[in-house]
């Protein structure tokens, strides 16, 4: 059961803010949603496909966010209401096919939403997908309430439909992955059958005809903004300060307020429609109030685009202060949190205070901290197959000692980059980037390089973006080992099937693209080893990194151990027989604990002794074959 | 007397090395942890380890090292002699046994008492470096007596054997012989002054050891870029340098021997070689060298010259004459001289090289200059 | 049904990546929009999985729907699933009058299993936050998942203390406590899981020290 499929109109219920904009895709009658996980907004796919059988819905993982956005845009073609979800670097992927979309125009309601990371919280960069809107001249929602999360997706389709274009609803993690009321609508069950109008076929050109088009579909829309209940005002009629809000602002401002005792002094005005802007409601906002304080993440969007608006209305509107972060009363990237809203508040009224904490036990309890909560560090899960492969890497790079190293992406695996992993991965950009970065290093033997380089990318990634780097290798004669490590899982993002894995969203079985078939099909050299057999992964690297004959592909494949805990399928039991264990002492000096790093293992500083943590080691058995002393026991399960 | 002794970890012996450049590949901290392997020629310290003290840089023979205390524990004070360390007697001999002699580099003495020790139950297995015809020898261990010939012959390339003598010592094996460079014999003598108690019962299973004489030993991977052309892709079956006054070093192949000039060869010796100051293995229960005998190469090829120097290697010794494994020949006059003369060359050249890299008459690097030992060989050059 | 007190009433659920502390502030919320309250929980997770230190954010109200992050200082009730992980919350977002209910396994971080760092007593992590809260509770939630069978039962055993501690703004009703398993755990597992929520019920103890 789940409570996004719960037929009940007028129940409240908690819902994730990603459960919220999938209930608002359920409530608009959606068929068809295409995503490749990414967070913070994985949720949105993975929960629609929970209950996509249920409701006859389609619910796809793609291999990539462009894909997913093209599968979305072929049912909208046909009829069929779609949504596509993304995290902000997959827009990066899509963006491509996007800005051609808004030129052929789209059929049904076709909702485009894109979650984006301020402070990169579970990514490698932060970026503000609003720009991504007015680029492309699509209208954009932001929902401030987890009410709006489920509303704004139904005005999006709806709007889309009438428009043909995409509609984008944006949304940050503190929204995604956040968690509050919302209360449930209709769900329809009215069904068309799909149907592809071939005399209308869908083309970008000629632009003067498609591009003016989108220009007329996106002012229609700002008209539109204007009666929607998602721009809205709280707070006296004539406010010291006027605050321009969107997203996650709206709950922090208002919290702001409460806390500085400010609500008679400080109006907050909150934008929903985002791009274009209702210009009917900026002109009557800013007419409240002289000074404008604007809070928004991750850049200043609507703090610019207000401030070109008023440019070309300021003998209408008179004389404005303008605050936020471009004059640096907000910071100028990361994300908000009702603290420093209430800092930038406060700096800019006169009489007004932040509050204090009470400082003797702030400071006593920050000392305590300090002495006493130790620094947790990131890394490899306990049993982790990447651990062992960095360890294998890691002694054959000593062995070759050409000053060898790796290169990499994102995924589990990027904490390689880390003490867990050896500290083997020196680069780490985008998906596939990797290979891709290899094959240039790869190319450079010519000039003298004689440093050898490896790539590591997981089995994932492999499908959503490195296939055409290794394709360029084959194909270009770049010399590098390409170290693919399939542990059947999507991990960093929760586990989500993909093409290797035998599996759909939906729970059907699928058939299985072959990681190490498809390196063959590149007529490339290609071994399958399991990493947990360290020894065998150290030889074969080594031997591999020896040879100066182009690309070279090692697939490293074992099951991720968050999977196979999942599935009940621990391979051993590990114990350590104390009296064989050295400890400290030369010959050993806590080879496992300190070495290996492997948080299943513990020191017991009295005893002198290793042992296994059961409540967190995960069976890979790896510490067994790596102590000098066959101290640690491994028992087949 | 001070002993001149630091004590170190793995960081220690590491930053000694890479400063020294001493390092002979000996294989003495190979093995005995899993930081530390010897691979393609060098020593790789795969993980850092932090005790601050451990056996790696105590066995280590190019660590600071107490000589006086080396001799003083492991000879008869009346034996020792300080060009040559302990001497209890000098003998010239050869293998009996003709396909013993057929497969050595020259008198095959070292295949024969090896044999010798394995068969009379005197050790039960032995370390060998391993012959093949490719340059790089490994630490090989053999427990059969028809075995030893086999891995006989001269590799001018010194093998990481004291790794495995490391690693037979943690197992099964009760009586262990090691044939041994003067470098790796230090490394063993320096493990039988037993620093770590808990290692003893390890050391304790060393029952022998036979040194090789050693002017020098060359770098693997210097040495097969400096043959490869030479070669012309046919294999190597054995390597010689005769006498220095040949100047050449003689390589044997399917095709026939080609001699190369040394000063081709000297590229390929290694810089750690320099600072060494023993030429007949010292540290060895006996030791073995090429004879040097009054019919020139030609004659000495065939001989080997012996320095008996413990009981235990006189025990060897003498039972190799009552089963007659070895035929012995007078040693000429003024051989023990001749060796002497050349030993002491050596010595000379290394303690100027220590001085030299140092910077310092009084920085020897690894060994002290207060060492008793030390002043009376510089005495005796100052006397000259 | 009760009304708020301190409203909003900020509660910080707090442990390691993994240890459940999402789906325990999930069903807490859930039930209590059952019992007609507004409820925002604020989370960070994704790389923070990978061993590091969570948090969920609660704010529980009868006025209005506040935001995901608790402002500093703010907590009224700490709930920590790993004891170190309490007082780093406390560090944050503690005042004199914060109540603090802790789990008292500690989870080693990387670095004090490598040897660089080292773990504190727990008594000691204790008598800190004895000294700085107004109240504490405690058990060894792991220790009873163990026994359980799986200490995976450890957030769910939690959630039982939090009943347990009867604080009128945090009121798990059995009842809708077990209709909300339902639908939140997969098939079969809600019986044991219900067990789990018992043994933590009876299970937390005010620390005297």
């Amino acid at each position: 059961m789940s409570i996004l499929s719960i037929d009940d109109p007028g129940k409240q219920l908690l819902y994730m803010g990603n459960e919220a904009i999938a209930r608002g895709a359920i409530e608009s009658g959606v068929r068809v949603c295409a995503a490749y996980p990414g967070n913070p907004s994985s949720e949105i796919i993975a929960s629609l496909a929970k209950v996509g059988k249920e409701l006859g819905i389609y619910v796809e993982w793609s291999v990539n966010e462009k894909v997913a956005l093209e599968v979305a845009a072929g049912a909208s073609f046909a009829g069929i209401r779609s949504l596509c979800a993304m995290k902000h670097n997959g827009l990066n992927v899509a963006v491509d096919f996007l800005y051609n979309l808004n030129l052929t125009g789209t059929g049904a309601g076709m909702v485009v939403v894109v979650a984006d990371d301020p402070l990169a919280l579970s990514s490698s960069n932060e970026q503000d997908t609003r720009h991504y809107a007015r680029m492309g001249d699509l209208p954009l929602l932001e929902p401030g309430t987890f009410q709006e999360g489920k509303d704004m997706v139904k005005t999006a389709f709806e709007m889309s439909e009438e428009l043909g274009i995409p509609v984008m609803l944006r949304s940050v993690t503190r929204f995604s992955h956040a968690r509050g009321n919302v209360t449930l609508g209709d769900i329809p069950r009215g069904q068309n059958k799909p149907f592809f109008d071939v005399t209308k076929p869908r083309l970008p050109k000629p632009v003067e005809k498609t591009h003016k088009l989108l220009h007329e579909k996106l002012a229609t829309a700002g008209q539109k903004f204007e009666d929607l209940p998602f721009n809205l005002y709280q707070g006296p009629d004539k406010p010291e300060l006027l605050i321009l809000t969107c997203g996650t602002g709206w709950y922090y401002t208002k919290e702001a307020l409460h806390h500085l005792k400010a609500t008679d002094r400080v109006g907050i005005a909150k934008v929903g429609t985002s791009w274009p802007l209702p210009a009917k409601f900026i002109t009557e906002q800013l007419a409240k109030s002289q000074r404008v304080l604007f809070v928004e993440e991750i850049d200043p969007f609507l703090e610019s685009n207000v401030k070109t608006f008023y440019a070309q209305n300021a003998a209408e509107l008179g004389p404005k202060e303008f605050l936020g972060k471009v004059t640096g009363n907000v910071a100028d990237m990361g994300e908000n949190t009702p603290d420093n809203v209430m800092a930038a508040i406060a700096g800019c009224l006169d009489d007004c205070v932040v509050p204090a904490r009470d400082q003797e036990h702030a400071a006593q309890a920050a000392e305590a901290s300090k002495r006493l909560a130790t620094t947790r560090a990131l890394g490899l899960c306990a049993g982790c197959p990447h651990r062992a492969t960095y360890w294998a890497v890691k002694n054959a790079l000593a062995l070759d000692g050409r000053g060898g190293f790796v290169v990499g992406d994102i995924g589990c695996y990027a904490q390689g980059r880390g003490p867990s992993g050896f500290q083997q991965m020196k680069t780490m950009h985008a998906m596939g980037s990797g290979a891709g970065v290899a094959n240039g290093f790869g190319q450079l033997t010519r000039f003298g390089m004689d440093q050898p380089v490896l790539a590591v990318c997981g089995d994932s990634t492999f499908f959503h973006a490195a296939i055409p780097a290794l394709t360029n290798a084959r194909y270009n004669g770049s010399n590098l080992l390409m170290l693919v490590l399939d542990n059947s899982a999507t991990a960093m993002t929760g586990f989500q099937p993909h093409p290797g894995t035998g599996r759909t969203a939906m729970g059907d079985t699928a058939p299985v693209v072959d990681v190490t078939k498809v390196c063959q099909s590149l007529g490339a050299e290609v071994i399958v080893l399991d990493p947990f057999d360290v020894q065998k992964t150290t030889e074969t690297i080594y031997d591999l990194l020896q040879k100066q004959d182009g690309i070279k592909i090692l697939v490293l494949k074992q099951v991720c151990a968050m999977v196979r805990t999942r599935m009940g399928k621990r391979l051993y039991k590990v114990h350590v027989d104390e009296s064989k264990c050295l400890g400290e002492a030369c010959g050993c000096n806590k080879y496992c604990s300190r070495v290996f790093k492997c948080p299943g293992l513990t020191f017991d500083k009295t005893t002198g002794k290793a042992g296994i943590d059961e409540a967190i080691c995960n069976g890979c058995g790896v510490c067994a074959s790596l102590c000098p002393e066959s101290a640690i026991i491994k028992e087949a399960l | 007397m001070a002993t001149f002794n630091k004590t170190g970890g793995q960081q220690q012996l590491k930053a000694a090395m890479q400063q020294s450049e001493l390092c002979t590949n000996c294989g003495a901290c190979v093995d005995l942890c899993p930081y530390n392997v010897a691979f393609n020629d060098r020593i790789v310290f795969l993980d850092p380890c932090d005790r601050d003290e451990g056996r790696c840089y105590a066995f280590c023979p190019r660590t600071p090292t107490d000589l006086s205390a080396l001799y003083d524990g492991l000879f008869d004070a009346a034996d020792l002699t300080p060009e040559l360390g302990a001497v209890k007697g000098l003998y010239v001999t050869r293998a009996a046994d003709p396909a013993i002699r057929d497969k050595a580099q020259h008198g095959g003495t070292v295949s024969a008492l090896m044999a010798l020790a394995l068969k009379e139950g005197m050790i039960d297995s032995a370390v060998l470096a391993e012959d093949s015809g490719e340059l790089e020898p490994r630490g090989t261990v053999v427990a059969d007596a028809d075995q030893v010939a086999s891995h006989a012959g001269s590799k001018f390339v010194v093998s990481p054997t004291v790794a495995a003598f490391n690693r037979l010592a943690k197992g099964e094996a009760q009586a262990i012989g090691v044939v041994a460079t003067p470098c790796q014999a230090m490394a063993l003598a320096k493990m039988r002054l037993k620093p770590y108690a808990a290692d003893a019962s390890h050391i304790d299973k060393l029952k022998l050891v036979v040194g090789l004489f050693c002017g020098w030993a060359l770098s693997l991977q210097k040495l097969a870029g400096i043959l490869e052309p030479h070669l012309k892709g046919s294999e190597i079956l054995k390597l010689d340098i005769p006498p220095s006054g040949h100047a050449c070093m003689e390589v044997t192949t399917e095709q026939g021997m080609i001699t190369i000039p040394l000063e081709e060869i000297n590229p390929a010796i290694r810089p750690a070689c320099s600072g060494c100051l023993d030429m007949t293995a010292e540290f060895a229960d006996l030791s073995v060298g090429s004879a040097r005998l009054d019919g020139g190469w030609e004659e000495s090829q065939g001989w080997n010259q012996v320095l008996v120097r413990t009981e235990a290697g006189q025990k060897l010794m003498d039972l190799a004459k009552d089963a007659g494994a070895l035929e012995f020949r007078e040693a000429p006059a003024g051989a023990m001289d001749k060796l002497k003369q050349a030993s002491m060359n050596k010595k000379r050249r290394a303690l100027e090289h220590l001085a030299a890299q140092s910077g310092s008459e009084d920085d020897l690097i690894y060994l002290d200059p207060s060492d008793p030992l030390v002043i009376k060989l510089k005495q005796s050059w100052a006397a000259q | 049904m009760n009304a708020v007190a301190n409203d909003p009433f900020n509660v910080i659920i707090t442990g390691v990546g993994g240890q459940g502390n999402v789906l325990a502030s999930q069903i807490i919320g859930q039930v209590l929009v059952q019992a007609g309250k507004f409820v925002t929980i604020g989370e960070t997770y994704g790389v923070t999985q990978r061993g590091g230190s969570v948090m969920s954010h609660l704010r529980i109200s009868d006025l209005d729907q506040w935001s995901p992050l608790i402002p500093e200082g703010h907590a009224h009730l700490i709930v920590g699933l790993e004891p170190i992980e309490t007082l780093r919350v406390m560090a944050g977002y503690g005042n004199p009058d914060t109540l603090v209910l802790t789990n008292l396994r500690p989870i080693m971080p990387l670095d004090v299993i490598a040897g660089t760092a080292t773990y504190p007593e727990v008594s000691e992590v204790l008598a800190e936050l004895q000294r700085l809260s107004q109240k504490v509770w405690t058990l060894n939630a792991t220790e009873i998942a163990l026994d359980m069978g799986d200490p995976i039962f450890s957030n769910m055993i939690m959630i039982g203390a939090i009943a347990g501690l009867g604080l009128p703004s945090v009121d798990i009703d059995p009842a809708v406590f077990g209709s909300v398993l339902e639908v939140v755990l997969s098939r079969g597992k809600a019986a044991t899981n219900l067990e789990a929520f018992e043994k933590g019920r009876n299970a937390v103890e005010e620390l005297h020290q």
